[in-house]
């Protein structure tokens, strides 16, 4: 045992002992230290994270709250601009209509000078242009075209929409279908014709022939427009697609400067009235082929009276010819209205006794008189003949009853 | 917007289609032509032509039945007379009408006998 106390070996493993003892403890309360920091900071972290993203969040809100009152603010802005232009260009509108009248007027009162004539003419173009113009900007402020009360030919609408624009003498009307554009539907409809034409002749070559096609198809009928341009690019006809069926109403400011207000006014129209405009397939000139479907409902089969018929006629006292003939054929035919005249025996071509141009008897009596001319004539001989019935009546019947 | 969106829409009532689209653009031919006074009809055993403008069928039914004066064929067109009168040409060229020339102007007769043969018409149908 002694031996073994002072064994050297013993104290020194007794002396490793304590102080492996000694280092474990140590080392076990570094750990415990170290693992409580480590927890600590842990939870701090925790708190930053979490911080960060409530900061994060009302970043996010703030950011869209700003773009919300953006959007605002400039949605108002757009509407107020638009019921400001929209009121602005309804003066314009009116003007160039009033405008286009007095044209009209001069155009028939100096129709027999050719110079004059041709001068109001290219008057009465710049005038369509500017009014078409006005009509555009008035229809993407959400604004109203003019309606026109009765129904037209929709190869009359085709060239109302050809008399529009700048280059109108390059287009050309093919048309083998006969029927009607509805009164509500015939402006709008004109007023997309002339955008689709205006864009198919300021964008192919000067010179170069734009067709209008009109064809009858199962759903309604279909005005083609065909141009021998350049056509459109994947872009182009993209951004042309998404005017052309817009979901909400244009931007105005979105149409670049100058702008360009053709597809939108098109889609505009087109959505509100219910017909399609179309601008996707090639013509066959290699250029934009262009195509409005008109739908059933906007068509009708009622045909408009011809272009200068008699319901034109009437609004305009003028015009005096109606009534002279009706004047001068109880003289001319007594005993009977104008009979419509053919040839005589001889095979010639007779003369048409209306509308002649004898002015030489001033006509300060009522229109009525002559229809009331041959009534006379007539009431007067049928007097007469009751008259002499009666003369001899009395003698017979009515004779004992008056004495 | 909304309180400007009710107005009724104005009604237009221009003629739809344009005088300088009904002639293409065209120049026009001079009064000398044509004059006012010209009496036209329609040539025998025409048939109209393909693709005819409702203007010409309008020009076609009225001179068919007889001479008509340019001035006449303008009013009933509702067309001033120079576009008429393009129109006119046209169908002359293309052989379809027939012109004469404006009966020479009336020489100016005594007023007392006009007035002789108005009393007398009043004194027969007044």
């Amino acid at each position: 045992m002694t031996s073994l106390i002072q064994d050297p070996l013993l104290w020194i493993l007794l002396v490793v002992l304590v102080a492996a003892v000694v280092a474990v403890m140590r080392a076990r309360r570094t750990n415990m230290a170290l693992r409580r920091k480590s927890n600590d900071l842990q939870s701090a972290r925790e708190a930053a994270t979490s911080e960060r993203d409530r900061l994060y969040a009302e970043y996010t809100q703030l950011n869209a709250q700003h773009a919300g009152d953006l959007a605002a603010v400039r949605k108002d802005a757009e509407e107020d601009t638009k019921a400001v232009l929209k009121s602005a260009m309804r003066t314009l509108q009116v003007l160039a209509d009033e405008q286009q009248l007095i044209i009209e007027k001069s155009q028939r009162r100096y129709g027999d000078d050719e110079q004059v004539l041709g001068d109001l003419m290219m008057i009465d173009h710049t005038n369509s242009q500017f009014g078409r113009r006005a009509q555009g900007i008035a229809v993407l402020c959400g604004g109203w075209l003019g309606r026109r009360e009765s129904t037209a030919s929709v190869y009359d609408v085709a060239r109302s929409a050809q008399g529009r624009i700048k280059h109108f003498d390059r287009v050309t009307i093919n048309t083998q279908v006969n029927v009607s554009v509805a009164s509500r539907a015939v402006e709008p409809v004109a007023v997309v014709l002339a955008e689709l034409l205006a864009n198919a002749t300021n964008y192919s070559a000067p010179g170069t022939r734009v067709d209008i096609n009109i064809q009858a198809v199962p759903t309604g009928v279909c005005l083609i427009v065909d141009d021998a341009g350049l056509g459109m690019n994947t872009e182009e006809k993209a951004r042309a697609t998404v005017l052309l069926s817009p979901q909400a109403p244009v931007d105005i400011t979105s149409l670049g400067d100058p702008p360009k207000f053709g597809f939108a006014v098109s889609g505009m129209l087109a959505t509100r009235y219910g017909f399609k405009v179309s601008v996707d397939s090639v013509s066959p000139y290699g250029g934009v082929r262009a195509v409005i479907l008109l739908p059933e409902n906007l068509l009708t089969t009622d045909v408009p009276e011809p272009e200068g018929g008699a319901a034109k006629a009437e609004p305009k006292p003028v015009e005096a010819p109606p009534a002279a003939p009706q004047r001068l054929t109880p003289v001319a035919t007594p005993g009977g209205p104008p009979r419509p005249i053919g040839t005589t025996a001889g095979g010639l071509p007779k003369r048409r006794r209306r509308g002649s141009p004898v002015a030489v008897v001033p006509s300060p009596p009522d229109p009525a008189e002559p229809e009331f001319n041959t009534e006379v004539t007539a009431s007067r001989i049928g007097a007469f003949q009751r008259g002499t019935l009666l003369g001899r009546d009395t003698t017979t019947m009515e004779g004992p009853q008056d004495q | 917007m909304n309180a400007h969106g009710e107005e009724a829409p104005v009604t237009v009532t221009s003629d739809f289609v344009r005088s300088y689209v009904i002639t293409g653009g065209r120049r026009l031919p001079t009064a000398d032509d044509l004059s006012l006074h010209t009496l036209v009809t329609l040539a025998p055993d025409r048939e109209l032509p393909l693709g005819a403008s409702p203007e010409v069928r309008a020009i076609w039914d009225l001179c068919g039945g007889g001479y008509l004066s340019v001035a006449e064929v303008a009013a009933h067109l509702s067309l001033p007379v120079g576009v008429a009168r393009l129109l006119l040409t046209d169908l002359f060229e293309q052989g379809h009408l027939l012109r004469r020339a404006a009966p020479p102007r009336a020489q100016s007769v005594d007023r007392g006998i006009i007035e002789k043969v108005l009393h007398g018409l009043e004194s027969l149908y007044g």
